[in-house]
């Protein structure tokens, strides 16, 4: 699971071009948006972008974003439940 | 409605192109270059950009954004009437990866900042967001002809005085694909610089310290001899320095400005292009130039066919013509005296 989590990191940061971020700066349990990494909608749009393109993970329900995206570890937890590459 | 006869002031005009940015350098020490495609000098963008707001902007946006916070910054003015740019081709950069994007993985998967900043008119709405400008807010796409147009709105706008300030601008960006096409299309000719360029101005109606004032702006397409002579004639009544032409030593070029060798005989001839290289927003370059010129009250060595200073203490015609047809006229006015 470290693993995975590290290779997320590196993909968040490269995707949303948070080029003064490193992974290990990035806290497992902070949220994403608002506070911690401070994210808003548009990053959630290339999120769920990442998630369909790396991980085969097509979110039906955009609005279920919400809860898969709270923090890193709710993140990678969801992505290695429904994987499907 | 009332068409009002009036000059407006340029309070600040800044560039990045392949001059060193947002200075004047180029006209004591030019950089020079033998290659035939260069990219931009940047500034360091932390000086105007946070980190966090830069992520998701390209090149082009930068620029703009940059010669805008600075071009307000000198000019003391934090909310312009109005914004309105010009661009060829707008963020080309992230257009490229958008459709590589596209014809690699089909429409489903396509990133949503790439395709934001593939639209023309994200410059003008960017500097309208950054600096809480909401009012009037325009772009103008037209080629080599994109600044002159938003030149001209700009104009109209305050010859209805419908605006008292304005941030006018055009930028356009170069990526290597790009440039080959552009070369191939003719927009770029044989010994041509394909480059670069960003330019905002600030206008408004009063200030202090302007560098120039605008008094006049004319745009025609396909005029006829008689239109030409007539239009040169009014527009260069109160006597003028030198006429900024974008003739840049290609021949086919140069052969649309021929008619100022008789038209405005003995009016020295200036070029801009052989310093900052040609790309759609190089009209904005040569508007930008004239002003400097005129705030210096001398037109530099370097922008002169006779390579000697000019004295310029009355007035500049800045010329643009596009593929031969579209013609544009901007007469800057010095204020050395008044």
């Amino acid at each position: 699971m470290e693993e995975m989590i590290l290779k997320l990191k590196q993909e968040i940061i490269e995707v949303l071009n948070l080029e003064d971020i490193k992974p290990e700066e990035i806290d497992n349990d902070a949220p994403l948006f608002g506070e911690g990494l401070g994210l808003d909608s548009i990053d959630a749009l290339e999120l769920i972008v990442l998630m369909e393109k790396n991980y085969g993970i097509k979110l039906q329900d955009p609005a279920k974003g919400k809860e898969i995206f709270r923090s890193i570890n709710v993140m990678a937890d969801y992505i290695q439940k429904n994987r499907t590459r | 409605m009332i068409m009002e006869n009036k000059s407006v002031k340029i309070l600040s005009a800044k560039q990045i192109s392949i001059q060193n940015p947002l200075a004047e350098e180029w006209m004591d020490n030019p950089l020079s270059y033998t290659e035939d495609y260069v990219r931009a000098v940047d500034p360091d963008f932390r000086q105007f950009i946070s980190a966090g707001d830069a992520r998701r902007m390209g090149k082009l946006l930068k620029r703009a954004l940059a010669t805008s916070l600075s071009a307000l910054h000198e000019g003391g003015i934090e909310d312009p009437d109005a914004i309105i740019t010009g661009t060829g081709f707008g963020s080309i950069e992230n257009t490229e990866l958008f459709l590589d994007a596209l014809v690699r993985e089909g429409e489903q998967l396509l990133k949503p900042t790439q395709f934001m900043q593939s639209t023309h008119n994200t410059a003008s709405s960017l500097i309208g967001i950054h600096t809480k400008c909401h009012g009037y807010n325009s772009t103008y796409s037209q080629k080599g002809f994109s600044f002159d147009s938003a030149l001209y709105d700009a104009w109209m706008q305050f010859r209805l005085g419908r605006i008292r300030s304005a941030l006018v601008g055009s930028h356009d960006e170069m990526s290597p694909v790009f440039s080959g096409f552009v070369r191939k299309a003719g927009h770029v000719k044989e010994g041509e610089i394909c480059s670069e360029a960003a330019v905002s101005v600030l206008m408004t109606e009063c200030g202090d310290n302007a560098y120039c004032t605008l008094d006049g702006v004319k745009l025609l397409d396909t005029p006829s001899e008689v239109t030409l002579k007539q239009v040169l004639a009014d527009m260069t009544a109160g006597g003028i320095n030198a006429v900024m032409t974008g003739m840049s030593g290609n021949a086919e070029n140069d052969s649309w400005y021929g008619f100022l060798n008789t038209m405005l005989s003995g009016v020295p001839q200036l070029r801009y292009k052989p310093l900052f290289g040609v790309n759609f927003s190089s009209s904005a370059i040569g508007f930008y130039a004239a002003a400097c010129c005129l705030r210096k009250g001398c037109v530099p060595a370097v922008l002169s066919a006779s390579g000697k200073d000019i004295d310029c203490r009355k007035g500049i015609l800045v010329v643009n013509v596009v593929e031969g047809r579209h013609y544009s006229f901007s007469l800057l006015k010095s204020v050395c005296g008044k």
